[in-house]
Parts: structure tokens; sequence; C-alpha cells
């Protein structure tokens, strides 16, 4: 230890501007191999997510880009006529969020509302930290149970209610705590896999067939751009199209498991790649950059280092104080990536956007440690290159030439 | 090139230096330009574009190691020349119009590639007087080594 502080402070200090030089470089790399990971992790838990819908019999709907919308034909006894046909022909998946709400909370958010039905539900597995799974078999003129987030626990622990003035169904509710979701609970958006919001400040509601029947044209409309249809066929899904270009002159596609995989092949394997190649480049570009740094480090540092092994340090102790030294720089840098990323985070807060708010230790969630991580490793690769590149240059020279620099 | 402190390999060590930092700079121009269908790719570039003067101006951190690697090597040369009658005001003259030649040559030749590509000419502008300031930061310098 005394003779790392040595070499420190005497002499890698000494030419601080070479150490910044590598620190520089490696902050440069670190942030990139942490965007990469993260831009693939979150893609990752976004599949995983919505991997119920690459199942035989599930098609999964979206409106036609090239299809316009025509507000003066949707009305509501149109999306009700959809409906109908819906709950009488199919099993499906509803779900639909983003309406915001003002629920007086300790953290002063604006709480977004989440609907779904009871087939959502099951397909998605929501985990619970407190409480029990929503009942949807519920009386719209009672107490409707529902689910929230962790960050509104604290306001609304399991058994309180809620009192919301304003709702879809055009006059106020009374909603009771059933269940807490688990810290950092999300929804990834089915055609940008790697975008999430959290359902820290969110609530859950439950929706059956007469909840949707008396509903606002707006949840209704809402809910069937993303509907999902299940143990269904190809002449089942012509016919509902039908239906809704009958009823609200709108074209729908619906995505079958074959083209749910074809355009996941399509688009994010060829993005992964693309950020994949680019993230390999740019790293090797700053790997050779480093190792030219390092070996102006040898080049001005030579003399030091052999009157050190001159005096008796020994090669394979230079070796650790290089690798002692190189991760020094390495914990900073990674040190300051999580700053970075924690003060990214902190910002949602800040700006009171409930939809990213996270909880997380140090402010990072799960996928941060886990690009972190990461980090480490091609901080690891990067430190053996470079480290190795200089000893070979060391070792290149005869002590005795060495000393005399 | 007789009397000057940069021997080729300098040079070329230099060039590559300066060519690393304008085609920086020039690739978050053209990603900005890109119209990009994916999502992903959007969300992963603009992590770096919404950074990109930072980003840049840490990179061109490599030109201040580059000077100061220089100058260190080449102490006991200045300290020669002023020894045999050089002086330090014409050594340091030398050493800056050295510099700025091959700063204007990648200039130049990094411009040819905006007009190529359609973006602004003084996109790159700002590194020059970035660069400009670390050789005349670096050319003062060389007078320090006048006694060693």
């Amino acid at each position: 230890m005394k003779i790392f502080k040595f070499m420190v402070s005497k002499i890698f200090l000494r030419k601080a501007i070479l150490g910044i030089g590598i620190m520089l470089l490696l902050l440069m790399a670190n942030y990139i191999t942490f965007t990469a990971a993260r831009s693939v992790l979150s893609t990752f838990q976004g599949y995983q997510e919505t991997k119920y819908v690459n199942q035989e019999g599930v098609y999964i709907a979206n409106l036609d880009p090239d299809s316009h919308i025509d507000m003066s034909i949707v009305d509501e006894n149109g999306t009700q006529a959809v409906y109908d046909y819906l709950n009488s022909n199919f099993k499906y998946a509803f779900y639909t969020d983003g309406f915001m709400v003002s629920v007086p909370n300790s953290d002063d958010m604006e709480i977004s509302l989440g609907y779904l039905n009871e087939q959502y539900y099951k397909l998605n597995e929501f985990e619970l930290s407190q409480g029990t799974d929503l009942d949807f078999d519920y009386q719209l003129d009672g107490e409707i149970p529902v689910l929230i987030g962790k960050g509104l626990s604290k306001t609304y622990p399991v058994g309180a209610t809620i009192e919301m003035e304003e709702s879809v169904l055009g006059r106020p509710l009374t909603l009771k705590v059933q269940g807490v979701l688990k810290q950092n609970a999300y929804h990834s958006n089915y055609y940008a896999l790697n975008s999430k919001t959290y359902y820290n400040f969110s609530i859950i509601f439950p929706v059956n067939e007469k909840f949707i029947d008396r509903a606002s044209m707006d949840i209704q409309f809402n809910g069937l751009m993303d509907i999902i249809l299940l143990d269904t066929s190809e002449e089942e899904i012509a016919s509902l199209r039908e239906v809704i270009k009958d009823n609200l002159g709108l074209s729908f596609n619906f995505f079958s498991q074959k083209e749910n995989y074809d355009y996941f092949n399509e688009y994010y394997l060829h993005s992964l790649k693309i950020i994949f190649i680019t993230t390999f480049i740019l790293l090797i570009v700053i790997t050779c950059l480093s190792v030219w740094n390092a070996s102006v480090s040898v080049r001005l540092m030579l003399k030091d280092f052999t009157i050190n092994l001159l005096v008796g340090l020994s090669c394979s102790k230079l070796k650790k104080i290089f690798y002692g030294y190189f991760g020094m720089l390495s914990f900073v840098n990674v040190a300051l990536i999580s700053i970075f990323t924690a003060f990214n985070r902190y910002g949602c807060w800040l700006r009171k956007d409930a939809a990213f708010a996270t909880y997380g230790l140090f402010g990072l969630i799960g996928m941060d440690w886990l690009a972190l991580l990461l980090v480490a490793v091609s901080d690891m690769i990067i430190g053996i290159i470079i480290v190795e590149n200089m000893l070979r240059k060391i070792k290149k020279v005869p002590i005795s030439l060495g000393v005399l620099q | 090139m007789k009397k000057s402190l940069f021997r080729l390999t300098d040079m070329l060590e230099l060039s590559i230096v300066y060519i690393f930092c304008f085609s920086l700079n020039l690739l978050m121009e053209y990603a900005k330009t890109l119209d990009l269908d994916a999502y992903i790719l959007k969300a992963f570039l603009k992590n770096f574009i919404d950074y990109q003067p930072l980003i840049v101006s840490l990179f061109t951190f490599i030109v201040i190691v580059f000077h100061y690697q220089m100058l260190e090597r080449k102490k006991a040369e200045i300290f020669c020349r002023i020894l045999v009658g050089g002086t330090a005001f014409g050594i340091t003259i030398r050493y800056v119009l050295d510099c700025l030649t091959v700063l204007i040559s990648v200039y130049l030749l990094s411009a040819l590639v905006n007009f190529r590509f359609g973006f602004n000419l003084a996109d790159n502008f700002y590194l020059i007087l970035i660069f400009v300031t670390y050789i005349l930061i670096s050319a003062g310098r060389v007078r320090k080594y006048e006694n060693i």
C-alpha cells in the first residue's frame, strides 16, 4: 500500500494531465457502454413483459397508419356497438392509461390512471408488495377496489379510500386500495419496447363489461387502439375488422404471432445490431486512444519506473500497482456515471413527472445497476489491454537504458 | 521543417488527434440529420446528441495530452537549440506555426466533408477556437524549458 501511494502521488499525479486524459477516455467508454447496455436491457425487459402477445391465437389491434380518424363519424353508439360485438364473440384483454387526475399525495404528483380488464390482469401477472389481487366483480355504485403504486402507498395504505371528484363515468367515485404494486412496476409500449412508464404514482383501475358500457367514449375509443384478442382466428378477426369499419369508419390491423415475431426480428434485432456495432466500434477507437495515452505515459515516466525497478520493485508488484491505479480511475468513472444517472432520475421527481419517477438504491433502479455491472466488465477488459501494453513497453527497455533517460 | 520541433511522426500524431475530434463532431452532426423510424435508435442517439458540445469538448483533451507530451519530450532539444544560438521566441513561433498548419489542413479537410454532406461550415468552427487556445497555452510552456 505504501509503495502504491508513493507511485500514485510521486509519479502518476506529477504528470496529472496524462491521468486525466486516460480518465476522460475511460469516462466516454463507460458512458457509451452504459447507454448501450441500458437500451438493450430495457428492450429485453419490454420483450419479456409483452411476450404473451407472441402466442398462437393472440392478435393485437393497431390503427392502420393510413386510416384517417374522422371524429364526426366516431360516436358513443359506434364504440358501444363494437364493444357489444367484442363481448359476445371474443375474449379480449383491455388496457388503456395516461388519464391524469389530481389526487392528494405526499409527493404532490399528478396521478395517472390505468384501466384494465380481468384478461389483461391475468396476462400481466402484476406483482404486489402488500394487499390482495384485484376483484373485477364489484358494484359501480359502491367502493371500487384498485391497486396503487408504491409512491401512493404512504398516503393511502391498503384498505384506505380515495375520493375521486371526476371520473370517466361522469360522477364522483370512491376507490378502495386493495393492494400495492411492487416498487418500479412498469408498462412497456408495444411498439417501443425500450420505452416504459412506471406505476409508482398510478392507480390501476379494474374494468368490467358494465364499467366499459357506462364509461365515456374516450376510454372506450382509446382502449380499442391496443386491444388484445385472445384464442381467436383469422376469420373472426376479419369480421371484427368489418364491424369496426362499419361503426367507426376506421381501418384496423390485427397482428398475429408470426407478424409480431417478424416485426421484432426486423425492427428490434436490426436496431439492436446497429447499437451493438456502433458501441463496439466506438469502444475500439477509445481503447486505441487510451493505449496511445498509456504509451505516452510510459514514454514520459520511463525513468521513474526503471529507477524503482532498479532499487528492487518487482515487475509483478509494478503490475499490481498499474492495475490498482487503473481500478481507481475506473471506480471514479463508474461513480461519476452513477451520480449522473441518479441525478437524471431525480430530475423526474423535481419535474413531478409521475410516469418516470422511480425508487432505488442511491436513486438507481435494477436496470441501471445491471448496466453499471457491464460497464465494470468493459473497464476490466480495457484495463487489461492498457496495463499489459504498458508493462510490455517498460519491459522492452533495459533498466540501465531507462534510468539514463 | 529542419528547425522545427516536429518530426513526421509528431505531425502524424497531431493530425490523427485533430481528425478524431473533427470526425466525432461531424458524426454527431450527421446523427442529428438521420430520419430514423426506430424509436430505440432515436432514444440511443439522443443520449449523445443532447450532450454533443460536452462530449466533443471532453474528447479534445487528447489534444492537450499531445501538446503536453510533445513539449515534455522535447525539453532537452529546446534547451540544446537555445544553447547553440536559437531563441525561445523563434522556437515558440515555429512551434505555433507548425501546430496551426496541421490544424488548418485538418479543418479544411473537415470543411470539405461538411460541404459534401451539406452541413453548416460553422459547425466545426468552435473546435478551431478550442484548439488555438490549446496551442497558445502550450506555446507558453516552450519558454519554461529555456533553463533546465
